[in-house]
């Protein structure tokens, strides 16, 4: 076997690079997946994060070995949605997007946390969001906006 | 696969160890951030052997590919380990990072780690011909230095099934979440007929490994507690004069200081 095959947004693709190349780097160049941002290449942000077999994981903290025969979700694939339709709309009603590089990642977390706890306390919203870092909106907002959508989309998480 | 390799089961993962010069891996969540030149790495992440939590009568068995956020959810696993882990980074390196990452990383500073010290940890470790078990302490032989041969792997932490309920944990940290400790430190404490049984004392990201002195801790098993205050101020003592730190991202001196007074915390919450 020398091509890692895995599922990019509900497609099946195989990659013939290195299993040790980075998978935010992978997403980006190979597959112009452009919404998964890199901030840090640490773990430390949270602006690569994507959905691995529905669970959130900081991209580049990721090679592509690991992911052998798993599902990968970005933005480009979550926002074809239901649910990303709710968090799209309670994020600009309530203007807790700024320069929106966190978005992407902002949003992909909303989403695994909803989808653990629809109906999440402040408390676990800002523990849900506490690996993704914003620069601009000072949070509140973005806290907000998860709290709308959980009340909006109720049925959907 | 170019650079790596994929095994479906324990015994694939041996054989490729015993044949071939690679760079175990589970969560990824440190290796990624070292990202080391043309290594090839062992994908360790899918094997269901190394994804189990168990426990038989003494132990909590807890496989190396165990991610904190599973353990977090399992019933089985002591809340003092949970303590520790819940305060780990963020949710999507919990997510990630896994217990045998946090020990074959050989840091100081793991989290998981410090418990597994705290708690007499024993670690099982296997190669394609023989297996043996270590303890967690025996395992670290320095900075980044393990006792794990080039063709082993850690396959499960056997965490003690008992006598882990009475406990003290202290993170101090930068910031609230993604923080990495600047001092860490655990204590379990037990008493029977009015007696002490146990008061282990560990310390966290201090020096090159886990700082833990179990002779210091033998001077007080057996003491009642009033006992055990008369010999407080000489037990600190011996923690004051053998604990030389290491300057980090802050000074020896505060976190000599703070080392000294959680271990005073801790030995005031159960009245010594």
């Amino acid at each position: 076997m020398s091509e890692i095959r895995f599922r990019l947004n509900g497609s099946e693709v195989s990659y013939a690079g290195s299993g040790a190349d980075r998978l935010l780097e992978v997403l980006r160049n190979t597959y112009r997946c452009t919404s998964v941002k890199c901030g840090c290449k640490e773990g430390e942000c949270g602006a690569c994060s994507v959905l691995i077999d529905g669970v959130l994981i900081n991209s580049c903290c990721v090679a592509m070995g690991a992911i052998e025969g798993s599902e990968v979700v970005t933005m480009e694939g979550f926002r074809e949605t239901r649910r990303f339709e709710v968090l799209d709309k309670a994020f600009g009603e309530l203007s807790a997007v700024q320069c929106g590089f966190c978005i992407p990642g902002m949003v992909l977390a909303a989403e695994a946390l909803l989808s653990k706890n629809p109906h999440p306390t402040v408390d676990e919203i800002r523990q849900g969001l506490s690996g993704n870092l914003c620069r601009c909106t000072g949070y509140n907002a973005i806290v907000n906006a998860v709290e709308l959508a959980a009340k909006e989309g109720e049925g959907l998480w | 696969m170019v650079n790596g390799y994929a095994a479906a089961s324990l015994a694939e993962a041996l054989e490729i160890r015993s044949n071939q010069k690679v760079v175990p891996y589970a969560g990824g969540t440190d290796l990624m951030v070292e990202n080391r030149s043309g290594v090839d790495y062992l994908f360790l992440g899918k094997i269901p052997e190394l994804r189990n939590i168990n426990e038989d009568d003494e132990y909590i068995r807890i496989g190396a590919a165990v991610t904190f956020t599973q353990a977090l959810e399992d019933k089985k696993v002591p809340a003092l380990m949970k303590e520790a882990l819940k305060r780990i980074a963020a949710p999507a390196i919990r997510n990630a990072g896994t217990f045998g990452g946090n020990l074959g990383n050989g840091s100081a500073k793991a989290d998981s780690v410090l418990i597994e010290f705290v708690s007499d940890a024993r670690l099982r470790l296997a190669s394609r011909d023989k297996e043996r078990i270590v303890d967690v302490d025996k395992f670290y032989l320095g900075r980044k230095k393990l006792d794990l041969a080039a063709d082993e792997l850690i396959v499960e932490i056997l965490l003690p099934r008992t006598g882990l309920d009475r406990y003290s944990y202290e993170k101090v940290g930068g910031r609230n979440a993604l923080a990495i400790s600047r001092v860490s430190f655990a204590g379990i404490f037990d008493e029977r007929d009015g007696r002490i049984t146990k008061l282990a004392a560990a310390f966290g990201a201090v020096a090159d490994t886990v700082l833990r002195y179990k002779d210091l801790e033998e001077t007080m098993l057996g003491k009642t507690l009033d006992e055990a205050r008369e010999l407080k101020e000489k037990y600190l003592e011996g923690y004051a004069e053998r604990m030389v730190l290491t300057q980090g991202r802050v000074s020896a001196e505060y976190r000599k200081k703070v080392c000294m007074n959680l271990l005073g915390d801790f030995l005031a919450k159960f009245g010594i």
